[in-house]
């Protein structure tokens, strides 16, 4: 999957596990249970692995403003638009 | 003496991409002063472009048309209707008359506004020329282009900030491919990435695509067919809500794999990496 910054237009190829992680983060469910629950029994990876690499992705995402991390859930709008 | 000290100020600013030049055409002396700096090294002068927009600006805050008061964060759309393409994101909206070569495109001052709509539109052209962008850095080496893609991490911005002198740098972000008869062109674009330098404006018989992967030690290897396609396809950029278009882009990455080398390039991050790329 492919995703497109709305700030400055820039690109992100995500592979299988970071587009899972994507379509997932719905302002409601913990990365920690996505994690968990979607990706370690797809992917059969190791689930601290996985928890630090998860951790690393969404923070990139943050740091380009097209993914909000925040300790609470967000009751808002659905995630932005990916192409 | 530069293409752009030859314009008056009402002179449409023809953009360079590809080898297709798009001519501009706006009213607000900052906005083209903008686009002469953003895409200087593509300006061109050229009294018969093939394609031209007029562009109007619009304030968020005063817009009159409930359209443009869409989010910004929303997400780009594009599609067929009466025989024009519409274009639209959260920044701006176009149309746009293929067949005339003509269009329209209402956005805000953002210039990452003008750089999607340019993007879009190149799109849509190259599509039925068997041609596409690719989000994938390029680079001319010894005559020949190279694409190197892969997920974002993998190593874009990486290979292009360790390209040799010997080297020219296409793109660090956006890559153009072109057909050309029984092979294929890449061509510089204006669009940068994470590097934040804009390509060179020229353009090579391109050699192989490289599906980039950091690693212990710098090796290449091969990549099935269905595999390449896979992948090739994950990279290339395509927003038009079109089955016609869509399956001719298809078409494109199949016949690309079946013409262009693609290989696997494992490799550590340091400048022997491009001992490999020749």
């Amino acid at each position: 999957m492919m995703i497109m910054s709305a700030v400055d237009s820039t690109f992100f190829t995500l592979n299988e596990v970071a587009t899972l992680i994507w379509q997932a983060a719905d302002g409601h469910t913990p990365l920690s249970e996505i994690v968990a629950r979607r990706i370690c029994p797809e992917f059969e990876v190791d689930p601290v692995e996985a928890g630090h690499d998860a951790e690393q992705f969404v923070n990139d995402l943050s740091q380009h403003g097209i993914l909000l991390v925040s300790e609470q859930p967000i009751a808002s709008s659905p995630p932005p638009e990916a192409r | 003496m530069s293409p752009t000290s030859q314009l008056a100020a009402s002179d449409p600013i023809g953009i360079d991409i590809g080898g297709m030049t798009i001519a501009l055409r706006t009213q607000d002396p900052a906005f083209r002063q903008m686009l002469e700096d953003r895409y200087a090294g593509f300006v061109k002068i050229s009294p018969n472009p093939q394609f031209e927009f007029d562009i109007s600006l619009f304030e968020p805050e005063d817009s009159p048309d409930p359209s443009e008061a869409r989010h910004a964060d929303d997400g780009v759309q594009v599609r067929l209707q009466g025989g024009e393409w519409l274009l639209q994101r959260g920044d701006f909206s176009a149309r746009w008359d293929s067949v005339a070569g003509r269009g329209h495109i209402r956005q805000s001052r953002n210039p990452y506004a003008i750089d999607s709509a340019l993007r879009i539109v190149h799109t849509l052209i190259l599509a039925r020329q068997g041609g596409f962008l690719v989000h994938a850095a390029s680079a001319i080496r010894g005559g020949r282009a190279f694409l190197f893609a892969g997920v974002s991490g993998a190593g874009k911005t990486t290979i292009s900030r360790l390209a040799p002198s010997d080297a020219t740098l296409l793109t660090d972000e956006i890559s153009y491919v072109r057909r050309a008869g029984n092979s294929y062109e890449a061509w510089g674009t204006p669009f940068a990435g994470e590097l934040a330098r804009v390509g060179e404006n020229r353009a090579a018989p391109l050699s192989a695509l490289f599906l980039l992967e950091k690693g212990p030690e710098n090796r290449i290897e091969p990549v099935g067919e269905s595999e390449a396609i896979r992948l090739l396809l994950r990279n290339i950029l395509f927003f038009a809500e079109d089955p016609e278009l869509v399956n001719l882009v298809f078409r494109s990455a199949c016949e690309f794999v079946e013409r262009v080398p693609v290989r696997r390039l494992i490799f550590v991050p340091d400048e022997r990496v491009w001992e490999m790329i020749r």
